[in-house]
């Protein structure tokens, strides 16, 4: 078990390491110079060189990325074109935003959409799950950008019940906290229920057709016992994936909403940065998104033993 | 555009300014004897940006100039029409010769952690644009030596008569006087000291920035206890926060409601035609464009009027030179009425059959891009297919840089003396002539009027070099938009400033 996770995280290493090299060739090959962003009309030669010369683009990328690979092993990667900050410090700080929200979402999504999946594949035919297929088809075919405003408009405008945007630290105030999250956290968890709504269903739909159900119905167990024992323990293991694909992509931000809600998470951080060709900051927020898929993943395996015994982590 | 955030390079422009408030609605405040209505109270104010950084000298952002303005002095600074009033210099002489300006500072000024603000504080920071080339460094061409004879006087010595040297040392606040230790240890960046009205007390990046009343403020002390800055960029989401009261005054109004919300109670909407204008280039560097027919055809096609309707639901005043009616350099000169019989005749005297025009227009700025669609329309009713290329910010720039385009449509933001709106887009070396226009008669006029000290003169030399500008189409100028900016009926004291300038130190809030 314990090498089982060194092996997984020195892999996870190695991968983070042509993360960074990919993420880097890709940025030189999008148009645009951030210098250029960054002095906008008011553009002289000299004022150019000066500040390309202090972020350090003149010299040649090899060298660049040699030194930004150095430094980063050692925790520090790099400053902000745009603000001279460290890009650790400014990634960091966006992450407890982006984090309550992706839980909360998670959270929310999931509470619909199990119930809604199981109930749904148990009546598979009945109205119930004509009408659970067509919440799902809505949720994921309409854009959650304008989910979110009419949530904003309904229930901060016309309702009050709900601040329009903005963001209050969980650690400073929990009600304040809860008040924002609400929003944005329906709006992405809506999306996320759709998807695991019928990835629930079908999955159970699947596993209800198993020898080992009809037997357990064929000895006579209640329905109740079947369902819980027998179809939803198998049933649930790929859902725990999607689960965490789900939420670890969430964990990378959620770039329209973050922006809509004016919440100050990763993707609205990532947003930011290409618009201004912060490269720095994008590589670091793209570091840190690709450090948590890594993370969600090894737990996920870690998690598959302890729900499931015939998988062994070796 | 001015909504959306100049954010770096705000193109043309941002650099010129800002500051916006808001409100909030603050708990009890005492201030200055709490008795009178309308004391104290913190003003949170949604602006669309975020800041890139809060160091006056090397921001260009306008989010970051919104928040500066109420922060930061300038030795100079605009009134309400843009003419430059004293500020931390009370009065200053110019010698005869025109080369020595001499400051002498207000008395009993200092930064907000209370330390004295001298001479020696202005000669840094204007030592510090100009040694590091910050960003604000073009607007010390003219100067050779800046220095400080004694605590309270401030020399600046020029190589040649710099008439507006004013607007220069005082335009906005990227020129602003910052202290040496707090630039030095770097905490400018998001701890910024300066001597304005109030003081930055918090930042939290990606969400709001806290201004508290600087208690050491030379001026009359602001009302309010403090103001709030939150960063919104969906103007349909900062016009619900404006309504249900979580902000009190932003500049993100959705731009086709702002007819209905004049209406509101609750809201007051205010508009100023801004110093701001926009307008078509065509590279000359590229054929047919070369020729003056092809670009008079373009210019005698449009009509303005359609395109700023368009653009910006009428709040916009259509403008054939770039200068707005309301200054004092306003030249009235508007020789091109669309005209589609001309258009096509100069069409055909250039011998220009099956012309396809590459436009290029970037979504940082939306309404180039519906302007775009209008002015296709448009040209298409003289021949003349247009191609529309929408890019973002940065890639527009990149394009610009290299001349790969036919044509783009930008706006410039902020300027305030007539060179600011000439030299640098029309003069042969000008920095932002990326169209390629030369004439030696205007690069001669902008050069003489540089130096004029003769306001009669120079006023007559920018026009010549204006019409002779409009006539050649170097630039088509379009129109000059509205500053347009909402608050709650709650506030009282602000005022809509042309320059985009946002000052919440009369600004008073009631509960």
């Amino acid at each position: 078990m314990t090498r089982f996770v060194l092996r997984r995280l020195l892999q996870s290493g190695i991968v983070l390491l042509g993360v960074t090299l990919v993420v880097f060739l890709l940025l030189q090959l999008v148009p645009g110079d951030p210098v250029r962003v960054a002095l906008g009309t008011r553009f002289d030669p000299e004022t150019y060189e000066a500040l390309r010369s202090r972020a350090g683009l003149d010299q040649p990328l090899p060298v660049q990325y040699a030194s930004y690979v150095g430094q980063a092993l050692t925790g520090d990667l790099g400053v902000s074109f745009r603000s001279g900050r460290p890009v650790t410090a400014i990634v960091l700080e966006r992450l407890p935003a982006t984090l309550s929200l992706a839980i909360t979402a998670v959270v929310f999504a999931l509470l619909v959409a199990f119930p809604l999946g199981v109930l749904s594949a148990l009546r598979s035919g009945s109205v119930f799950d004509h009408a659970a297929r067509v919440f799902s088809q809505f949720g994921v075919s309409v854009p959650d950008f304008w989910m979110g405003i009419m949530g904003i408009l309904l229930f901060a405008g016309v309702l009050g019940w709900f601040p329009p945007s903005g963001y209050v630290a969980l650690t400073e105030d929990p009600v304040g906290w809860a008040s924002h999250v609400f929003l944005p956290a329906v709006t992405v968890g809506l999306v996320t229920a759709s998807i695991l709504t019928r990835f629930i269903r079908s999955s159970v739909l699947e596993v209800l057709a198993e020898d080992y159900v009809r037997t357990a119905e064929a000895k006579g167990l209640p329905t109740r016992v079947v369902v819980v024992r027998h179809v939803l323990r198998n049933a649930l293991i790929p859902v725990v994936t999607v689960v965490a694909v789900q939420l670890a992509s969430l964990l990378g931000g959620v770039i329209v909403i973050e922006v809509l809600f004016a919440w100050p998470g990763v993707g609205r951080l990532t947003y930011d940065a290409v618009q201004a060709r912060d490269y720095p900051v994008l590589q670091g927020a793209i570091l840190l998104v690709a450090a948590l898929f890594l993370l969600v993943n090894l737990l996920v395996d870690l998690l598959y033993a302890r729900l499931d015994p015939r998988i062994r982590v070796r | 555009m001015s909504s959306k955030r100049f954010r770096g390079a705000g193109v043309a422009l941002a650099l010129t300014f800002g500051l916006l408030a808001g409100c909030s609605a603050g708990e009890g405040v005492e201030v200055d004897g709490g008795t009178q209505a309308g004391v104290g109270g913190v003003l949170t104010a949604a602006i669309s940006g975020e800041p890139d950084q809060l160091d006056p000298h090397q921001t260009s952002a306008y989010p970051s100039f919104q928040v500066l303005e109420n922060v930061y002095d300038t030795l100079v600074e605009p009134d309400a029409n843009l003419a430059m009033k004293p500020s931390l210099a009370s009065e200053w002489d110019t010698s005869d010769d025109q080369l020595t300006w001499t400051f002498t500072l207000r008395e009993g000024v200092t930064f907000s952690d209370g330390s004295p603000l001298t001479a020696e504080d202005v000669v840094y920071s204007y030592n510090r644009i100009i040694d590091e080339e910050l960003n604000a460094a073009y607007r010390f061409a003219t100067v050779e030596s800046v220095t400080a004879p004694d605590p309270g006087t401030v020399v600046v010595q020029l190589t040649a008569p710099t008439p507006n040297l004013l607007a220069s040392l005082g335009g906005f606040k990227g020129v602003a006087v910052v202290k040496k230790s707090n630039v030095e240890s770097g905490a400018v960046k998001t701890e910024p000291i300066g001597s304005g009205p109030f003081a930055v007390s918090s930042y939290s990046a990606g969400d709001s920035i806290k201004l508290v009343r600087n208690d050491n403020y030379w001026g009359t002390k602001p009302k309010l206890d403090g103001v709030t800055f939150t960063f919104v960029q969906d103007p349909t989401v900062a016009l619900q926060n404006l309504r249900s009261g979580e902000v009190q005054w932003t500049d993100n109004l959705p731009p086709q409601q702002v007819s209905a919300l004049r209406a509101d109670d609750d809201l007051v909407v205010r508009s100023a035609a801004s110093s701001d204008y926009w307008y078509l280039a065509l590279n000359q560097a590229r054929k047919p464009y070369d020729d003056v027919n092809v670009r008079r055809a373009v210019a005698f096609a449009l009509d303005r009027a359609a395109i700023t309707k368009a653009a910006k639901f009428g709040l916009a005043t259509v403008n054939q030179t770039a200068i707005p009616t309301d200054s004092a350099f306003y030249y009235d000169y508007a020789p091109y009425q669309q005209d589609l019989a001309q258009a096509k005749q100069l069409l055909a005297e250039a011998g220009v059959t099956d012309l396809t025009m590459d436009l290029m227009v970037t979504n940082e700025y939306p309404e180039t891009v519906t302007a775009a669609q209008v002015i296709a329309a448009q040209l298409k009713e003289i021949g003349i297919a247009v191609k529309i290329r929408t890019l973002d910010f940065a890639q527009w720039l990149d394009e610009q840089g290299k001349g790969n385009f036919d044509s783009f449509m930008l706006g410039w933001l902020g300027n305030i003396d007539p060179d600011e709106f000439y030299y640098a887009q029309h003069h042969s070396a000008g920095t932002f002539n990326f169209h390629g226009y030369r004439n030696p008669a205007v690069d001669n006029l902008l050069d003489q009027a540089r130096t004029e000290t003769d306001q009669a003169a120079r006023k007559q030399q920018y026009e010549q070099a204006a019409k002779q500008i409009v006539d050649d189409a170097s630039y088509l100028y379009l129109y000059n938009p509205d500053v347009v900016q909402g608050w709650s009926s709650q506030v009282s004291g602000y005022e809509v400033r042309a320059d985009r300038a946002i000052r919440f130190r009369d600004v008073a809030l009631t509960r």
